[in-house]
């Protein structure tokens, strides 16, 4: 075979054995005979071969304690900078550098790093992966690892003679003994396995190539979900169904006992209206009872505090239908609050003036005359259950009459058809919405006396204007009238 | 060329001055080559077939009923409160502990020289990268939102802005099961390249040649290759000995460093070690006492191999039913009511059942084996070796679900009743687990032949000694 391929390289000479005890004794005479560039090839490992080839001992003990220690140094300063220093955990009281705690990490990175020294520093040092070997070329060579033993001496030996090395390796009792030759054979990769493999390299960019585009490129689409975690969520509107409770609603009313965050008033005569010392030398009851509904929230205490007072307003009314000219707080025993609680300033005049806007307007008018859109359409379609809003402007109303406190009554538990407005309506809003009545109240009556000197012009200029506003928009409305009329004719 | 043991060649018999030999009959080192191969390369047998299917199709159910659990929530579990570690910790624990006879037998074994560790190791050591892969499984899917498992490594975070708590046990563990399941990869295919060389040179199939060829890195089997492996092999050894026992004791670690009764004992890491090599030792005598009559490797593991391991299994359940013993000595002792209710709980409580199932099949079951009939007749191995399994699941059971059960808050007391999906899980995590053994057996080597025919080479040299009087051993 050698015979056919003269231009080859010669890398070596190769004897083979059947036992272990003749591969040492040939190993033996090939190192007494001087040649140093020698290796045996054997299916296990051959112990005394080292000794018998002059094989040195190996570096790699010491890769591995290099690594090692690497990996119990990378470990405690992780640990440490990760927990001590950049963000620092309080955990049962311990110190923030609480190196027992350390030690299962520590111990188990140093294990690892070591174990990859060994592993990987064992490859490197054997040169392998190292697909292609000349001494494979050689179909005996494939019982190298089944149950042959193999020595080899290497051409570039200093002693290497081709005629010599064949000599002695016979003297040695080998029964097969062959150059080892270059491998010049073709031996190309099948194209399959080509084509697999650039198919899989291709299929394996697709998705790094979608992420980087994702990454550099804008886009007016919401982002890509694939696990929604809580980034929507699933709370129900006010109005909405829902199967959790067995009312069906979504919407809940508070825990029995609990007060709401920014609803705790300690002063009783806030959330009533009501002068609660006065009422205790009358109606000690009734003050237990306030307690209860509003205090702690008592369901049924809140019930019948609702009852009582639109029993009063029942009475109230009836004895002013009555006597037509009695004053209207005859029936009235309750002892309101006379005074709003809150400092009356420009800001809670603005904050009751929007608020008023917002809920009361709609039937009460924004000028407060009683007549707004509902009562507007109510009286145009001629509802025959509509009890029209109460003007704010009857002397009925006034704060002589009809105290803070009963007006912040009222709107918080509502009179006759107008509900009560307690759940919609901050507690502290609805006595700014007791002072801009007021304020609406003064405005009807008010005399020029009654501004600043220094604002008096300006009052004036405006007063003018308004009027010359309200004219303007008298003649139009009449202009629109009448030219409807002609449309219509 | 059959390898059937030969009638009346008994390597269980001690006598004295000699060691008994590990490979039997008149076997050569290409016997040997041809035992091993032929398990890989011969057609598929019908009982090979069979099992596959079924292991598969258990692989299949596990893999849906956890797209089930990702797309529901964990709600699908019987965890409630107080219970809210449950079936899921307990296949954890179950199955890492199973992954520890594999490095067990590779490593420390192979420190006390304990030559009959050859013929077992390779299978033992891929029950243990399997039985790894069957344990990572439920942490990572038991932590609610599985696709953020990756929060536990420690990277700079641009979401969450911090860092792990590395004073908690469960990162401590991430870290052990994490390690022992790479060093334990690493340990298993160094010690396969030789034997994948071979493989590579029995290779008729041109792609088969190609893919063992790579697999093997290009093994040679040169001497100085060989000088550096064994001293890879060596090193790798040391360090994996003293990791298989910080593993467990890690995992102890996430019981006993709580607070809870049941849990917060000292003794906990030796007796978790001791429980992991019982049931790993139970597991390896599971699968490789039909393994060897199937695959017709008698000659290879010998009944001494078993009887061996039969010896361990003895000598670990018993360390495991002192442990039970001390712990209620140390309930008693410690005199902390909590602690002694969660005990007389264990053992008297609505858990009884599993207790005493525990306690019959790890402490009572192995004591038949002070027998050597017993250690010496395969069917009564299997059947013990099987008690030895569900034991251990028991007593994970048992610490896992009994402890939680009934802890310091009565009012919170709840029985535990798993789901389907409980169950469904833990069938189907042994499908994952005979599935890659099947793979295994008929991919890979199955025996580590290198060592195999070492060790055949000492006993003929050992044998030579013998037969030829004092003369012959001089200088050797």
């Amino acid at each position: 075979m050698s015979e056919t391929k003269i231009e080859t390289t010669v890398h070596g000479m190769m004897a083979e054995f059947t036992t272990v005890d003749s591969l040492l004794s040939a190993c033996r005479r090939v190192r007494d005979a001087g040649y140093t560039k020698t290796d045996a090839y054997t299916p296990f490992p051959v112990h005394g071969i080292d000794k018998a080839l002059g094989i040195k001992p190996t570096v790699l003990p010491w890769i591995c304690l290099i690594a090692g220690a690497t990996g119990t140094c990378i470990a405690l300063a992780m640990q440490i900078w990760m927990n001590s220093i950049d963000y620092k955990y309080i955990i049962s009281g311990k110190p923030f550098l609480s190196l027992p705690a350390f030690i299962p990490v520590a111990f188990e990175l140093t294990i690892l790093l070591a174990s990859f020294g060994a592993f990987f520093g064992m490859w490197a040092l054997n040169g392998l992966p190292k697909f292609s070997n000349p001494m494979f070329t050689d179909p005996r060579f494939d019982r190298a690892t089944d149950d042959r033993f193999f020595l080899y001496v290497d051409a570039s030996d200093e002693r290497y003679d081709a005629a010599g090395v064949r000599s002695l390796m016979a003297d040695t009792g080998s029964d097969y003994i062959n150059e080892v030759v270059e491998d010049d054979s073709p031996k190309e990769v099948p194209k399959p396995v080509f084509l697999i493999w650039g198919l899989s390299v291709a299929a394996s960019l697709v998705p790094l190539i979608c992420i980087l585009t994702m990454r550099v490129t804008n886009s007016s689409q919401p982002r890509f979900h694939i696990f929604f975690d809580m980034d929507f969520s699933p709370a129900k509107d006010a109005q909405q169904v829902t199967s959790l409770f067995v009312d069906n609603r979504a919407m809940r009313s508070d825990v029995p006992g609990t007060v709401a965050r920014g609803q705790m008033e300690e002063s009783l005569d806030m959330l009533t209206g009501i002068d609660v010392e006065a009422l205790t030398l009358t109606d000690p009851p009734r003050v237990e009872r306030l307690v209860r509904a509003y205090m702690q929230a008592d369901d049924q205490a809140k019930a019948e505090e609702q009852e009582t007072l639109e029993k009063e307003a029942e009475a109230t009314d009836e004895a002013t239908e009555a006597a037509e000219a009695a004053p209207a707080s005859v029936m009235d025993t309750t002892p309101w609050v006379e005074k709003n609680p809150l400092t009356v300033d420009a800001d809670l005049l603005a904050t009751g003036q929007q608020q008023f806007a917002i809920y009361c307007s709609v039937c009460h008018g924004m000028d407060g005359y009683g007549n707004g859109l509902v009562n507007q359409r109510a009286q145009s379609i001629s509802a025959p259950t509509w009890v029209p809003p109460a003007s704010m402007h009857q002397e009925t109303l006034y704060a002589d009459k009809y105290p803070d406190g009963k007006l912040f009554s009222t709107i918080s538990n509502g009179i006759r058809k107008m509900p009560g407005y307690a759940g919609q309506i901050k507690l502290k809003d609805r006595w700014a919405i007791v002072a801009y009545v007021r304020a609406l109240q003064k405005s009807q009556n008010a005399s020029l006396d009654l501004v600043p000197d220094a604002k008096k012009a300006a009052v004036e200029k405006a007063v003018e204007e308004a009027k010359a506003e309200l004219k303007r928009q008298a003649e139009e409305a009449e202009k629109a009238a009448a030219a409807r009329q002609q449309a219509q004719q | 060329m059959s390898l059937a043991i030969p009638n009346g060649l008994d390597n269980t018999v001690e006598r004295p001055g000699e060691r008994a030999p590990l490979v039997l009959g008149e076997t050569t080192y290409h016997d040997i080559t041809e035992a091993v191969c032929k398990v890989a390369e011969r057609p598929p047998s019908k009982g090979w077939i069979g099992g596959f299917l079924v292991a598969f199709a258990l692989l299949q159910m596990l893999g849906l009923l956890i797209v089930y659990l990702i797309y529901t929530g964990v709600g699908v579990w019987g965890n409630r409160a107080p219970i809210f570690w449950g079936w899921p910790i307990v296949n954890f624990v179950f199955w890492v502990g199973i992954g520890h006879a594999g490095t067990l037998i590779s490593a420390i074994l192979f420190l006390f020289r304990q030559e009959w560790r050859t013929s077992i190791n390779r299978a033992a050591e891929a029950m243990t990268i399997f039985a790894v892969a069957c344990a990572g499984t439920f942490p990572g899917i038991h932590v609610g939102r599985a696709w953020l498992a990756f929060w536990l490594a420690p990277y700079p975070s641009l979401n969450l802005w911090m860092w792990p708590q590395f004073r908690s046990p469960l990162l401590w563990d991430v870290f052990a099961v994490s390690t022992y399941g790479t060093v334990s990869l690493l340990f298993w295919y160094m010690g396969m390249v030789p034997d994948l060389a071979t493989f590579r040179d029995r290779s008729k199939n041109k792609y088969r040649r190609m893919a063992y060829g790579i697999l093997c890195l290009g093994w040679s089997g040169s001497s100085r290759h060989w000088m550096r492996y064994e001293k890879a092999y060596a090193i790798l050894a040391a360090l994996a000995a003293p990791l298989v026992l910080s593993v467990h004791t890690i995992v102890s670690f996430d019981f006993a460093v709580s607070q809870v009764p049941g849990w917060h004992t000292t003794i906990f890491p030796p007796y978790f070690v001791a429980g992991a090599i019982f049931s790993g030792f139970a597991m390896v005598l599971t699968l490789m006492v039909p393994a060897r009559q199937m695959l017709n490797l008698e000659k290879l593991i010998t009944i001494r191999h078993l009887e061996n391991m039969c010896k361990i299994i003895l000598a670990t359940g018993s360390i495991v039913g002192l442990a039970y013993g001390t712990e209620f000595f140390i309930a008693w002792y410690g005199q902390v009511p909590a602690e002694q209710f969660a005990f007389l709980n264990r053992a008297f409580g609505p858990y009884a059942w599993a207790y005493w199932t525990m306690i019959s099949c790890n402490v009572i079951s192995p004591q038949i084996f002070w027998f050597k009939k017993a250690r010496t007749t395969p069917w009564i191995i299997v059947v013990v070796s099987i008690f030895v399994n569900i034991g251990m699941w028991f007593e994970r059971f048992v610490i896992v679900i009994s402890s939680l059960s009934r802890d310091y808050l009565p009012s919170a007391w709840a029985y535990f009743s798993p789901t389907w999906v409980d169950w469904g899980m833990l069938i189907g995590s042994f499908g994952l687990f005979f599935t890659l053994f099947l793979l295994f057996c008929r991919t890979l080597p199955v025996i580590n032949m290198a060592e195999v025919k070492a060790t055949l080479a000492k006993q003929e040299h050992m044998a030579h000694l013998h037969g030829h009087g004092e003369e012959a051993g001089e200088g050797h």
